[in-house]
């Protein structure tokens, strides 16, 4: 009897589950027919959604390397990182609007603001978070747990703070007709201009006749991402103070033992980390064309789920976390509905963190979490 | 004379709040700050007679009281002119400064002399004294025309939920990122069933336990997948249900729910097979705008009380039922922390491997503390709605879930009296210091600088544009979070657990340099 009821059990529960998802799922927009019928109807429309997810996924894979790396060395999530981020947005644009930049039509002189723009957002971003780290965490670096916790949560709303006052200031963030620190601001699309001026359609597809849109900032955006996520790979895996990071992160007490200087390894990752988020920041501000003081905290989340999503502490792994959020939140915003994207990738985050607490590829590592 | 030190400090504190706020605040401010003097000295004191107790209070009270006085002058006569309010010296300020001088220097030798009764006697007094301020308060401030009790009763509410919080987090040790979710259950609970919205009117007093279950109910449901997870993940798991919840209310404008069977399943395989469908789709609910979006729910029912229905010019009942609620709150938080469960929720908190093996099941325990933390959220969720009377999802977002937790843990974590501080704290500087300093700089821009600028426009619009202070309050909040840590992570008033173990190594070291001073004496 028992076991004809437990042979039962595991396909009735699943029924019952795919009734109540088509029931109630409706109602947060995932209405499976409608949503397969209008895959049936275009599905170059599919590609599309691809497209740019991979280009956001992109960011988020950078800004999740932050995350993980630090959670790696000193097991604490660094509730600014997403602010570091947003900060990284704003120095782009003050630094190209400063520069003359953005009213400029000749691509040359576009083409080195925005290699300007991105040295001095990686310096800020990397200083910033450096900065915050000797400031708000490293007092902290023996008290209980909760205690850095709270100070990064603190930190972060110190950040997000600094960003709405920057982006009240006329004479820093052109407003573009927007005023106001709280609105969200222009970021001009540069690099489609500096296409247009040099004669060059910034579609690649264009020409393709598959109704798709693949434009360089979509492939600058892709192959910038790459080219970040190899070097700090390679970085991580054949340098000293790469080898001394890893070190760190298995065992500080050791690491310090055998002559590392801790502390420095632990800036040095701040600093890789912010400076990332710098260079994100551009990037974002280029592909989105929006710069808000409130944008840290949506990015820092979808990038926090990433990289648990990979597996904290494991830089491939926040890679491939950050192409699939970025993915999940274009099909969401495309299929759905945007207004429950958040929904979707928190429930995301929640369920990984409930059923797989180490990611895709993170290593089992007991009960650390 | 080492306590001259706390005079001052409450002197000065009570001294500058006068600047911003003016007229009759130095009485109020007198009261509060005299029987907060007393309080703070009456621990300090060494036992003794009430008289002599009373006799070594009174120059720090007068210290205290001068300095508030002196300053409070100071601003009538020198600052306030500068914001362009020019006060002649009338019967008003007069009266006001010297009933505040009396207040503060009366209330602090009466509460320091408490200290010569004994240990019963002394907490019965305590209770009464703060019992006749806490029932005075609305009236003094309605005769002084101050209008601070709306903001007092704001501060109160977020008492409630810093105890319900302070459950789950002091107690027993999970932390939780989301608390706001519950407040905002227990919100929409009372908007959806006592409004226009969809025509349900109950009454108040059946809805705010309709709401105090359904946030129990929810902090269960919400609970118990999390279970597994600890620490920093426990606070990112929680985190996202504080962030989908208010999504979730915010994006119920257009429900509908076609039962799946006749409408999609039959029909398609039907449509496989080449038939048009004859089955009829049962529609279970159509359309239906169940939270009004951002628009929020408005009006909320109020409530009534043997024929009198609750005003919103009048904020004394507010403030009375708010009072009310909080009592019911502290004696049941207070008797469940003397209870087995209480004494589980710290067992958990210390150690779950080891108290799971002592018998605790550590699944009831966390589960109960989740719920029984969000009863109380339920609570303040439908006061708010009653009181505000219209409610919408961003109130409830994130940095609600953090001005919670920046209560419990400015005040002390672990510890009911304070938390009640934190909550009074951090609400009346969000809600009342910061409008006034506001209108203050304002005032003080208006009069004196920009006149002083203008040969700078630039420069001049620069200030004006960024002297507000209301823009800076979640860095204010942030700065809080980021030096507590630093100076005092166990909070203002911490409890003893706490404090033993934010600052083990310092008792470690003092024990053993107590020891090494014993060695070398002998």
């Amino acid at each position: 009897m028992k076991s004809t009821l437990q042979k039962f059990a595991r396909p009735i529960i699943a029924i019952i589950t795919i009734y109540l998802v088509l029931l109630l799922g409706p109602i947060a927009a995932l209405d499976i027919p409608v949503i397969a019928a209008s895959i049936a109807k275009n599905p170059s429309q599919l590609l599309q959604f691809l497209i740019i997810g991979l280009a956001n996924g992109a960011i988020i894979a950078i800004i999740a390397l932050g995350y993980t790396m630090v959670y790696g060395i000193i097991e604490l999530i660094n509730f600014a990182h997403g602010d570091v981020y947003m900060i990284g947005v704003f120095t782009a644009l003050t630094t190209l609007s400063l520069t003359g930049t953005l009213k400029s039509q000749d691509p040359v002189r576009i083409g080195i603001g925005i290699v300007i723009a991105l040295v001095v957002a990686v310096v800020v971003g990397a200083t910033l978070n450096a900065t915050i780290e000797r400031l708000a965490y490293r007092p902290l670096r023996n008290a209980p747990r909760l205690a850095p916790l709270i100070s990064a949560i603190g930190m972060s709303f110190i950040v997000e703070n600094i960003g709405l006052i920057w982006a009240g200031q006329s004479w820093l963030v052109p407003s573009f007709g927007t005023t106001g620190g709280g609105a969200q601001k222009e970021f001009p699309d540069l690099l489609s201009r500096m296409f247009v001026n040099m004669n060059m359609n910034p579609d690649l597809l264009a020409s393709s006749g598959l109704g798709l849109r693949f434009t360089i900032k979509d492939l600058l955006v892709i192959v910038l991402a790459g080219v970040l996520m190899i070097g700090l790979r390679q970085f991580v895996q054949h340098t000293k103070l790469g080898k001394a990071m890893r070190a760190t992160a298995q065992n500080r007490d050791a690491a310090k033992m055998l002559g590392i200087d801790i502390d420095w390894v632990i800036t040095a990752t701040f600093l890789i980390g912010g400076g990332l988020a710098g260079a994100a920041g551009l990037m974002a501000g280029l592909y989105n064309n929006n710069a808000w003081w409130f944008m840290g905290f949506r990015a820092g989340l979808q990038s926090f789920t990433a990289a648990v999503l990979g597996g904290i502490g494991n830089i491939t792994g926040a890679m491939l976390g950050g192409f699939l959020i970025g993915l999940l939140a274009a099909f969401s915003d495309g299929y759905l509905n945007a207004r429950w994207t958040n929904a979707w990738v928190f429930a995301t985050l929640v369920l990984i963190l409930l059923f797989r607490p180490n990611g895709l590829l993170g290593e089992q590592t007991g009960q650390k979490a | 004379m080492q306590h001259i030190k706390t005079g001052v400090i409450f002197g000065v504190l009570a001294g500058l709040f006068t600047f911003l706020f003016g007229g009759w605040s130095v009485t109020m401010l007198g009261i509060f700050a005299g029987a907060g003097l007393g309080l703070a000295l009456e621990n300090k004191l060494e036992r003794g007679t009430q008289l002599a107790k009373a006799k070594e209070a009174l120059p720090v009270a007068l210290v205290a009281g001068g300095l508030m006085v002196a300053l409070s002058l100071f601003g009538n006569f020198v600052v306030q002119p500068a914001t362009g309010k020019f006060t002649a010296l009338n019967t008003i300020v007069v009266a006001a400064n010297i009933l505040g001088f009396i207040a503060m220097v009366g209330l602090a030798m009466l509460t320091a002399s408490f200290r010569g009764l004994d240990e019963k006697k002394e907490k019965t007094a305590k209770t009464i004294l703060l019992a006749a301020i806490v029932i005075a308060f609305p009236f003094i401030d309605v005769f002084m025309n101050l209008r601070w009790t709306s903001n007092i009763i704001f501060a109160l509410i977020f008492v409630i939920l810093g105890l319900g919080l302070n459950i789950v987090v002091g107690y027993a040790g999970l932390l939780n990122l989301g608390y706001a979710a519950f407040f905002a259950i227990g919100a929409y609970t009372t908007g959806i069933l006592s409004s226009p919205q969809h025509d349900i009117f109950l009454n108040f007093w059946l809805v705010i336990w309709l709401a105090a279950g359904m946030a129990a109910l929810w902090g269960f449901l919400l609970g118990a997948p999390t279970l597994p997870v600890r620490g920093d993940y426990l606070g990112i798991v929680t985190l996202g249900f504080g962030e989908i919840i208010p999504v979730i209310f915010k994006n119920l404008i257009d429900v509908t729910i076609n039962e799946p069977l006749t409408c999609w399943i039959i029909p398609g395989i039907q449509r496989l097979f080449g038939a048009t469908s004859t089955v009829a789709c049962i529609n279970l609910v159509s359309h239906m705008d169940l939270t009004a979006g951002e628009k929020g729910i408005n009006p909320i029912g109020r409530p009534i009380l043997f024929g009198y229905e609750f005003q919103s010019n009048n904020t004394t009942p507010w403030y009375f039922l708010i009072i009310l609620i909080i009592m019911l709150t502290v004696f049941l938080i207070q008797r469940m922390y003397k209870s087995r469960l209480g004494r589980s929720w710290m067992a958990i908190r210390e150690d779950e491997l080891a108290s799971a093996q002592m018998g605790i099941d550590p699944v009831k325990t966390k589960l109960a503390a989740f719920a029984i933390g969000a009863v109380f959220a339920g609570f303040a969720g439908a006061f708010y709605a009653a009181y505000i009377r219209a409610i919408f999802p961003s109130v409830f977002d994130f940095s609600a879930s953090i001005i919670i937790l920046c209560v419990v843990i400015l005040g002390g974590i672990g510890n009911i009296n304070g938390v009640i501080v934190g909550g009074l704290v951090i609400m009346t500087a969000d809600r009342l210091f910061l409008p006034a300093l506001k209108d203050f700089l304002k005032g003080l821009l208006d009069f004196t600088i920009l006149p002083a600028l203008s040969s700078n426009p630039g420069l001049q619009a620069a200030v004006s544009q960024n002297a507000n202070p209301i823009l800076y309050r979640f860095l204010l909040f942030g700065l809080t979070l980021v030096i507590m840590m630093r100076v005092r992570p166990e909070g203002l008033i911490p409890s003893a657990q706490m404090r033993a173990v934010l600052h083990a190594d310092e008792e470690i070291e003092a024990v053993q340099n107590d020891e090494s001073k014993k060695a070398k004496k002998g």
